[in-house]
């Protein structure tokens, strides 16, 4: 989108470009402690050195910051208190679910309070007429999923963190998953918000309605904010009927670019699956030293394809699947037998990440996104990247997304491996906006792309973030540094 | 921000293991210590971060959060089972235990536990109960050895008596030594390893425990295949001579087929890998039901029972529910540590359920 690359500000008003909480990296006061601790209890206020460390990083390599102090509320009124004191005394706060995102975006490197809403918990409604549930923020999405299924409803977002990550965590990163291609991702599962702002006023955005034009779309604008404007303490989400069958097949080919070409063929054919995921060869023996499914180590990569309906749709295009894989050159296509199989094959790519852990100390992936025809093209980018850089890249991803993740191995102790994977990744960002995509597909921006996110809006929008931001929160207390900063 | 200046690093951990996690967190939801508190202190990928502090000098050593959390982990390794990484968080544990309980800091009852393991196992059960091992002469690499639990030899006599009708020409030597996994598990591994190389020595040919913590730190230590549990090699030998199989009759409790549960031994599951062969042994004798948390730890652990008398309750509390709900008749375990958690907890509830080692099922099945 070359219109999106950066221009000069023509707007003149002045931007803000520090917003840095007056408290910002100094120890908590004490008695803004004990206000704490008399908010939500003793319990549930951390503050010594080995309490904290935990928070200090998230599933993020190379970054980590200690926090002042960590506070675990239970209620929205406990948050609103906690938030009204913060933004009182310019205290940085950093919300904080299952701390399972990969873009550094929970690190509180300007100190405070890292508050985690892991004790809000309760499900507290999931109607099947309505098709919609209730949940408080750090209600798991695994929680959240099997509760609905087992009233034959489905919570179709569906990222491969999701037995820990929360919903609320979700929403705030807008995470993708495993079945976006037809179902969509997190934004288009929300209805509404109960959220608190920084100032500590209590908003209710959207709700149970599935048509509501009331004002802005603030639920959308909080999905994906990445805890920078306001705090999410309770979701209403959209569910649909559970489907009748879901089947898996595996195609094996001799790389990534014939997999991304099947991948054009299915959705040239007119089929758009639930699932289309990829994984290249050091993928596929990283996870099956893990999984032992039997996968084909030899195979350049793996294309993992599934359907849900009805049983007489799902067969018709599964095979459809299989025939347009086999066409472009498939050295085997094999289909999961029954539900048990079908699962531990998706079991086993939710693994990826972790699994090519096993590779080496660091693990360092991203999250490019390019419109699906470039697919196989972007491929072909990273891999001539990682020669020209000489890194071990290893590479999987939301394939029929668009969403590649080239996750880059490496040992700190090899002289400058570091430098060399960063500007690897930075050649691949160039890549990406160049062919028409983005930086990131979903995880998110956090402190980890900060530094890249104007390539991609440009300076207008990064100065209209900034607004946006000041708006929302004045004292700037609210994850600083990240989004809107 | 509180951070202190950086101590110099320390040399605890073995760098290699520390650097394979990579703090996704997939190990969570499997972790019990984690599912009670809800705090990422007591989680796996929590005390990693802490090991990695420790390591790194980003912590005092004697910081109190460290101290606690060496404590209160169960051990159970279910966190490994999960782990995509490979992270071998056992050996972390060890490692980080023999730091964390060195001199003074030795929690008092791990201390005396591991002394008294080594001075004569009779010590710890008060001198209760007589030894239930027969002597027969010299080792013989022939025969399976049966490798009696030094807890289970003085407070459980009746298991290796039925252990020895299960397999009549099994050698059960009573000059055994211990096999050294309480003192791996209590912060004293390097104790721990001579004591298990000298059983080894001792007892030449195939091992048979009646214990999975044994079994498993065995296995570990005298490399694979030496070591079989009771119910992987019953189940192995009746498999592949069906002749050795004794005849065995369906157990009856209250007028119908017995309704039997399990408790699987963490370090057998989770370090061994071993979960289908006690479930078809029972299965041949009994109705089997599976609890909903048969793999998860008793929170026996080890010394962790004694050590931390209130999370351990609170691990085994769904267990009892679940037991009395689905109307067990008995409760097998495959530990003594399991087995003397597991009577005490039935005892406190006031339960019906029985809790039985697996070769005393069996032996009433004979
Ligand atoms: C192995 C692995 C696989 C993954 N797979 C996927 C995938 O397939 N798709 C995908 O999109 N992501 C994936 N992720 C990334 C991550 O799981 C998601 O970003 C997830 O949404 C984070 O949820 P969390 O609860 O862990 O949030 P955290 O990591 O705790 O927080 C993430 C962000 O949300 C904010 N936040 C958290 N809670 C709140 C709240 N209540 N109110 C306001 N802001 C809040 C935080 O400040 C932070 O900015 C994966 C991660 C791992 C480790
Ligand atoms: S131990 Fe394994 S599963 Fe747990 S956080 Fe580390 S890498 Fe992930
Ligand atoms: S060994 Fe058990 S208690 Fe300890 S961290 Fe792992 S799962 Fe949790």
């Amino acid at each position: 989108m070359p219109g999106q690359l950066a221009t000069p500000s023509h707007t003149g008003y002045a931007v803000r470009t520090t917003t840095l909480p007056s408290a910002a990296g100094r120890p908590i006061p004490p008695d803004v402690l004990d206000r704490l601790r008399s908010i939500v209890g003793g319990d549930h206020v951390l503050v010594t050195d080995g309490d904290v460390e935990p928070f200090a990083r998230d599933a993020t390599p190379l970054f980590r910051a200690r926090p002042g102090c960590v506070v675990l509320p239970a209620t929205t009124g406990e948050v609103s208190a906690i938030l009204r004191m913060a933004t009182e005394h310019g205290i940085p706060v950093t919300p904080r679910g299952a701390g399972s995102n990969l873009a550094a975006a929970t690190i509180p490197e300007h100190g405070g309070i890292v508050l985690v809403l892991t004790r809000m918990t309760a499900l507290k409604e999931i109607s099947g007429d309505e098709l919609l549930a209730v949940v408080e923020a750090g209600v798991t999405t695994a929680e959240l999923a099997d509760a609905c299924a087992a009233k034959g409803l489905l919570y179709a977002p569906d990222p491969g963190s999701r037995t820990v990550s929360t919903v609320a965590g979700n929403v705030a990163m807008c995470a993708g998953g495993l079945r976006g291609l037809k179902y969509g991702v997190t934004r288009n599962y929300v209805l509404g918000l109960e959220a608190v702002l920084p100032t500590g006023e209590v908003i209710r955005t959207g709700g149970r309605l599935w048509k509501d034009v009331a004002g802005y779309d603030l639920t959308r604008l909080l999905t994906g904010s990445e805890g920078t404007l306001a705090v999410i303490t309770e979701v209403t989400v959209a569910l649909l009927p559970m489907p009748a069958v879901a089947r898996t097949g595996v195609a094996y080919f001799d790389s990534l670019a014939d997999a991304s070409r099947a991948v054009a063929g299915v959705i040239h054919d007119g089929i758009v699956p639930a699932t289309l995921e990829f994984l290249d060869n050091r993928c596929i023996n990283a996870v099956e030293d893990f999984a032992k499914l039997g996968l084909d180590r030899q195979a350049g990569a793996l294309l993992l394809f599934g359907d849900d309906g009805t049983a007489e749709a799902v067969e018709r295009s599964l095979s459809l699947m299989a025939s347009t894989c086999e066409r472009i050159g498939a050295r085997g296509v094999t289909m999961a037998r029954d539900i048990a199989e079908s699962d531990a094959l998706l079991t086993a790519r939710r693994c990826s990440l972790p699994a090519l852990a096993r590779l080496a100390p660091i693990t360092m992936l991203e999250d490019a996104t390019v419109p699906r025809p470039r697919l196989a093209e972007m491929v072909d980018r990273i891999d001539a990247i990682a020669v020209r850089h000489n890194v071990v890249c290893a590479t999987f991803g939301h394939a029929g997304d668009g969403n590649l993740h080239p996750t880059i191995v490496f040992d700190p102790d090899d002289g400058d491996a570091r430098h060399r994977a960063e500007a690897a990744f930075s050649d691949v960002f160039d890549a990406a906006i160049e062919l028409g995509g983005t930086i990131t597909g979903e995880h998110g921006v956090g402190a980890a792309k900060r530094p890249y996110l104007e390539r991609r809006l440009g300076a207008d929008q990064m100065a209209l973030l900034r607004r946006l931001k000041a708006a929302f929160d004045p004292a700037g207390i609210l994850n600083p540094g990240k989004l809107g900063s | 921000m509180s951070e202190q200046p950086a101590a110099a690093p320390r040399e605890i951990f073995d760098k290699d293991l520390l650097a394979a996690c990579i703090s996704c967190g997939f190990c969570l939801p499997a972790c019990p210590t984690y599912s009670i508190t809800k705090l990422e202190n007591s989680s796996p990928r929590g005390r990693i971060t802490l090991m990695r502090a420790l390591q790194e000098g980003r912590l005092d050593e004697d910081d109190p959060t460290l101290q606690e959390q060496a404590g209160l982990c169960l051990g159970c390794r279910a966190c490994e089972t999960v782990c995509p990484a490979g992270v071998k968080y056992g050996e972390l544990l060890e490692q980080w235990r023999d730091h964390q309980w060195r001199g003074r800091h030795t929690p008092v009852l791990a201390g005396g536990l591991r002394a008294g393991v080594r001075i004569t196992p009779a010590l710890i059960a008060g001198g209760m109960v007589r030894l239930a091992a027969r002597q027969t002469g010299a080792a013989d690499p022939t025969r399976p050895h049966v490798m009696l639990g030094c807890l289970e030899r003085s407070l459980y006599p009746k298991v290796s008596k039925a252990v020895v009708r299960l397999i009549p020409e099994a050698d059960v030597p009573s000059g055994q030594g211990c096999c050294g996994a309480l003192h791996a598990h209590n912060g004293n591994s390097v104790e721990a390893a001579r004591m298990a190389a000298a059983l080894g020595d001792a007892m030449p040919g195939t091992i048979v425990s009646t214990s999975g913590g044994c079994a498993a730190y065995l296995d570990h230590q005298l490399g694979h295949g030496r070591v079989q549990e009771l119910s992987q090699f019953l189940a192995a030998r009746w498999e592949a001579d069906p002749s050795s199989m004794p005849p065995l009759r369906t157990i009856t409790s209250r007028g119908r087929t017995a309704r039997v549960g399990l408790k699987d031994s963490c370090q057998l599951r989770n370090g061994m890998g071993v979960t289908a062969q006690p479930r078809a042994l029972i299965a041949k004798v009994a109705d089997y039901i599976e609890l909903p948390s048969a793999g998860t730890c008793c929170g026996g652990a080890g010394t962790y029972s004694m050590l931390q008398p209130e999370m351990s309750q609170k691990v085994l509390s769904p267990t009892l529910e679940q037991a009395r709900d689905l109307d067990l008749d008995y409760l097998v375990s495959l530990n003594v540590v399991c087995h003397r958690q597991l009577v005490a907890g039935v005892k406190r509830a006031r339960l019906r359920v029985k809790v039985i080692h697996l070769a005393e099922l069996l032996e009433l099945a004979l």
